[in-house]
């Protein structure tokens, strides 16, 4: 809400500069997020008197005017605005003046006519949009007088952030209240008197409300021989200062009412009403009514609509009908100023994308009893300002069930929940500020009477809030809760996640996080069957718009634009859930937590004692192997379609698969626009966990001296070795201490299809180990390596 | 026979004297001490001595054969220090050369936020706890005093799977979860995800959250504001201070908006606080009545307090980054620049 400083001092006296106001009002819950001037400085701008408007001797758009300005002499300006004319006041910038834009003032000559200023718009004042001609001021303000006072310019505008349960501070008098709580003064309240023909306003008009759920209260009053025409410049000027356009006075009038009081109005042109009377209801399926921004909008019958006789003439609080709108012709209005349920409008505003100064004030929840208050101060305005003859009395159908909220509050509870006790005068004096009504029960006990248009406040917490905002909480002190709670900590598996991290960080991973959603097309992508996948209602967009079943294709998406922006080495992992539901999604899906990982390009970065190499398959498993307890899972050749169908390893746990590794089916990387290859594992982590708790067996440290052996044998190309390795940890027998793989070769001299395989052995007893002994270890091995692979020794 | 022993002793010393080597010296040593060498040649001449004159002449051969090995020795050593010194000065290595990399990677800097941000809690005996990102509506919403057409709903654009199923918008939902299956007294902390409809350069669908709960007998605003001012201490500096300003949260009465004294210029006024020398960064509150009721709580016996706040701004207001779509990018650049301090992960 942006309101100007000036505009709250007709209500309060505000002891303070803007800045410091802004300061103690955003401390007491009205946060001020901005402070800016109404108009810039406008040095050297006078009102002028233009005593003289003739046509420029040499160019036929331009007018060499004399403008009187007092004291100041009278100056010579060349005018190229269309409306200039002899007898208007106008604002005058002369040399040196500093426009908005940096525009200086120059005294120059204009075809052969010295110019000694220029005459301004109000555009070129920097004070709203209009450029359509010269601003003509009031006539009785005085020549020569700085334009920045005589208009009342002098003035900043507070933009103040109102809290969706504040809708009273959506006005002007809202926050002059909030200010004479601060303050301890006076509020003022504005002029509601005016005159009333005899005539009473039923004889003339009729309304109906037919829907008093969605309208609890509408008041109506009836007004003719209104003189359209502008508003008084201070007026315009406030309306421009809260961000509104100046359209006609009554317009303004209600513009200017709503912004004073909270409470949105609406003008009705009487006589372009069938029957000259309303209907309150709830729009027909499919009916239309063009609204004041010239669009047709179709509506739906949970709508409500104010109608006349026959037709929708407004949507009821939201924006009024263009054929029943005020015009330069209308004489008789008929002004509503109603209330109605928040929810309809919000809903109603939501479903039309249409939302107005008023639906934003009516979604909030107004008070009901507000509306004849400002329906009289807004006849008082029209009287004074536009002439208007008023018809006695309102038309107030009134539904709602406004009954005062009494609240108890015991002064102990107002320490029981800020920790340090506020004296009872001082919580009588902030409560009564803010205009609620407080009765002393007793020394503990009050009785708060709260008014009707705080609606927010209906406990005793809500009102210790109000005490402790206005008295301010810098003067709560810091203390500590007292430590009953358990002891605190994490689970275990919170930790260990925190313990992979930090492995994955030591073997030279980043940790990556994407987004939980992705692309509806991800499985295809990923070369993976139809699954089921939780789709947005709302995405942002079609690329975020199901949740991920995998953390494949994010960190695929996250190679991608690291390979895309020039990079060499990419090495991931992150660790997140993904979302497996069932259709029709009745209940919560499972959130899976899973840990993923990727490698791309080279092994190393750039340097002098390292080769470029790319990573490769055994890079990624290797990883695994130092991250994972090995030994307690078994693995099967991985059939993952998103995989490399030769280069995949599935993982698995009690015959139940926990993860899959391997390098990336290519066609997943064209997918991706990933060029070479990529080496990925996804891993169900919170299933593999338990296995990391394992408690590690003691085996003494032999004492007596190693023996090493070494073995090189050779078999066909396609024969695992870990099976063969396997194999000899049988065969080997109780003294291998352990058995390396420590070359694999095929090529010349070793036949096509075979490879040669070296295995390491170190055995260690508590004994000197024979030659005789070790050597019937290593024949065991070779023959068993003959008939189970077909080893040959090499 | 005597001149021939000092015959020897003189050639012997000025052989060892002159060895420029290890290798030099040994081939002299065995010239004068070797099996054929002139001392023990002479030594075996002893039987052409009268015999009287044998020991004598035998004990000045085996003095100066004790004073050659002696001066050897002294000159091997000599000689082993001269040679090493010169393989050292051949060894200089470049040290301005970068080393051999032990890589290493780093976290994310959003973990890095939340892991902090646990330490500091955890030494203050909260428990972690986590709940569900897919959520009901009621435990993000209704549960939390937020009926469906609040107008509270409107302030976190959140996204729908169906009328019953949304990502939750907040952390919150787990206070109630939390609640609903546990009694006071309580001190937790819930991190998380969160997802809102909006993305910009300060908005993300995605980001992360942290809350805190307390609820016991006697829990005050004034137990609030310590606790986050010693948050704030711990987390961006012992001088921070922290200013509360009333706010409005549908889950907590009374309600504030937490500042801490701008982390770029201590409050003096600069871009990042706008000059105000305070940056927000969490919102907090008395635990609403209505919501301890709500779990089956009795609000007049016991109080809570609650805060939340978001991770990435924190991120961002700590490490100056200007773009919070960086954090999802995963630009291993970015990733680098944050993901840790020498070689310590977080």
């Amino acid at each position: 809400m942006l309101v100007s400083y000036r505009w709250l001092q007709d209500y309060v006296d505000i002891p303070w500069e803007p800045e410091e106001l802004a300061e103690r009002l955003t401390m007491a819950g009205l946060e001020v997020e901005g402070i800016t001037p109404l108009a810039p400085a406008l040095d050297r701008v006078y009102v002028g008197l233009v005593t003289d408007a003739r046509q420029h001797p040499r160019a036929d758009n331009l007018k060499v005017c004399s403008v009187d300005l007092g004291d100041l002499g009278v100056y010579t300006i060349v005018c190229g605005a269309p409306n200039v004319r002899e007898g208007q006041k106008v604002a005058a910038a002369l040399e040196g003046a500093v426009l908005p834009g940096g525009v200086e003032i120059k005294s120059t000559e204009i075809r052969g006519v010295q110019s000694e200023g220029m005459i301004c718009s109000q555009a070129e004042l920097g004070i709203s949009d209009d450029h359509s001609g010269i601003w003509v001021l009031p006539e009785h303000l005085a020549p020569g007088q700085l334009l920045v006072e005589a208009v009342g310019l002098d003035d900043v505008i507070l933009d103040v952030s109102v809290y969706a349960n504040r809708p009273d501070c959506m006005s002007v008098i809202g926050i002059a209240r909030e200010i004479a709580a601060l303050t301890g003064g006076e509020l003022r309240l504005p002029s509601l008197d005016y005159q009333e023909l005899d005539t009473p306003i039923t004889e003339r008009t009729s309304v109906i409300v037919e829907d008093k759920e969605r309208c609890p209260r509408y008041t109506a009053a009836l007004l003719d021989g209104v003189r359209i025409g502008e508003s008084p410049l201070w007026m315009q000027l406030r309306l421009w200062a809260a961000g509104m356009r100046p359209i006609n006075n009554v317009v303004d009038i209600t513009n200017y009412v709503m912004l004073e009081t909270g409470q949105p109005l609406h003008a009705f042109d009487y006589h372009k009403l069938a029957e000259g009377r309303l209907v309150i209801r709830t729009a027909r399926q499919g009916e239309e009514i063009v609204t004041l921004d010239g669009e047709r909008r179709t509506l739906g019958s949970d709508m409500l609509v104010i109608c006349d006789a026959h037709t929708p003439k407004c949507v009821a609080g939201i924006m009024g009908g263009e054929d029943s709108e005020v015009t330069d012709q209308t004489e008789t209005i008929l002004l509503e100023s109603a209330n109605f349920s928040p929810v309809n409008i919000r809903r109603t505003s939501r479903a039309l994308g249409l939302s107005s100064e008023s639906s934003s004030r009516f979604e909030k929840g107004i008070d009901p009893n507000g509306a004849i208050l400002a329906s009289k101060r807004a006849l008082h305005l029209l009287q004074t300002l536009a002439g208007a003859r008023i018809y006695s009395g309102h038309i107030d159908i009134d539904a709602s069930s406004q009954k005062d909220t009494v609240v108890e509050l015991e002064l102990s509870e107002v320490e029981r929940l800020l920790g340090v006790p506020v004296p009872r005068a001082a919580v009588c004096r902030i409560l009564r500020s803010l205009e609620f009504g407080v009765e002393e029960l007793s020394q503990e006990l009050l009785r708060v009477t709260v008014p009707s248009y705080r609606g927010d406040v209906e406990l005793a917490a809500d009102l210790v809030e109000e005490v402790v905002r206005i008295w301010g909480l810098e003067n709560l002190p810091s203390t500590l809760p007292p430590d009953r709670a358990s002891s605190g900590g994490q689970s275990e598996q919170l930790a260990m996640i925190g313990r992979v991290r930090e492995a994955l960080v030591g073997a030279g991973l980043q940790e990556a996080l994407s987004y939980s959603f992705g692309r509806p097309d991800s499985n295809r992508r990923l070369r993976r069957g139809e699954e089921f996948m939780l789709r947005l209602q709302n995405p942002i967009s079609e690329d975020l718009a199901v949740m991920r079943i995998s953390l494949l294709p994010g960190l695929l998406e996250a190679v991608s634009l690291n390979a895309s922006r020039q990079q060499t080495r990419v090495a991931l992992f992150e660790v997140g859930a993904v979302y497996l539901g069932e259709p029709p999604l009745a209940e919560q899906p499972t959130e899976e937590l899973r840990l993923g990982v990727a490698l791309w390009g080279r092994r190393n970065d750039p340097n002098w004692a390292l080769g470029d190499e790319e990573f490769d398959f055994y890079d990624l498993k290797g990883i695994l192997e130092m991250l994972l307890p090995w030994s307690e899972l078994e693995w099967s050749k991985g059939q993952d379609p998103s995989f490399h169908p030769g280069r995949q390893m599935s993982l698995n746990y009690q015959g139940q698969e926990v993860g899959v590794f391997g390098e990336i089916h290519p066609q997943v990387l064209r997918s991706y626009k990933i060029p070479g290859r990529v080496y990925a594992a996804e891993l169900r982590i919170a299933e593999v966990l338990p296995l990391f708790k394992k408690i590690p067996e003691f085996r003494a440290l032999p004492r007596f001296p190693a023996v090493d052996r070494d073995l090189a044998v050779v078999v066909d190309a396609d024969q695992p070795v870990g099976e063969m390795l396997e194999a000899l940890e049988d065969l080997a027998g109780e003294l291998l201490q352990e058995v390396a793989v420590f070359d694999v070769y095929a090529g010349k001299p070793i036949p096509e299809g075979r490879k040669s395989v070296a295995f390491a052995f170190r055995f260690q007893g508590e004994r000197t180990l024979t030659d005789e002994e070790i050597n019937a270890i290593m024949d065991r091995c070779r023959e068993g390596l003959r008939q189970r692979f077909g080893a040959e020794l090499r | 026979m005597l001149n021939k022993v000092e015959e020897i002793r003189k050639s012997a010393l000025q052989a060892c004297g002159q060895a420029g080597s290890v290798r030099e010296l040994e081939e002299a040593r065995v010239r004068f001490l070797g099996k054929k060498g002139e001392l023990t040649l002479l030594l075996r001449s002893t039987g052409q001595l009268p015999a009287e004159e044998r020991p004598r002449f035998g004990k000045l051969v085996n003095q100066l054969r004790d004073e050659l090995e002696t001066a050897w020795e002294q000159r091997e050593q000599q000689l082993f220090l001269e040679e090493e010194e010169r393989r050292l000065a051949a060894e200089a290595l470049d040290v301005t050369l970068p080393g051999r990399p032990a890589v290493r990677g780093g976290v994310h800097p959003i973990t890095r936020i939340i892991e902090e941000t646990k330490a500091i809690f955890m030494n203050m005996s909260y428990e972690i706890v986590e709940g569900p990102e897919v959520e009901l509506d009621y435990y993000n919403f209704e549960a939390l005093n937020i009926p469906p057409d609040h107008p509270a709903r409107d302030m976190q654009d959140t996204f729908f799977f169906n009328e019953q199923l949304l990502l939750r918008s907040q952390t919150s939902p787990v206070q109630i979860r939390v609640m609903e299956n546990r009694q006071p007294p309580l001190r937790i902390l819930a991190p998380g995800k969160v997802y809102r409809a909006d993305s910009d350069i300060t908005h993300s669908p995605m980001f992360h959250q942290i809350e805190g709960l307390v609820v016991d007998r006697g829990i005050t605003f004034a137990d609030l504001k310590g606790t986050l001012q010693l948050f704030a201490r711990r987390m961006f500096g012992p001088d921070t201070k922290i200013r509360l300003r009333p706010s409005y949260f549908p889950f907590t009465e009374p309600s504030a908006e937490v500042d801490v004294s701008c982390i770029m210029c201590a409050g003096k006024g600069c871009r990042v606080c706008k000059d105000s020398g305070w940056l927000e960064i969490l919102g907090s509150g008395m635990v609403d009545p209505r919501v301890l009721q709500g779990v089956g709580y009795d609000p007049r016996e016991v109080s809570g307090f609650a805060f939340g706040m978001g991770v990435e701004r924190i991120a961002m207001l700590k490490y100056g980054v200007n773009d919070i779509r960086l954090f999802f990018e995963n630009d291993v650049r970015f990733l680098k620049q944050l993901g840790r301090q020498g070689g310590l992960v977080c």
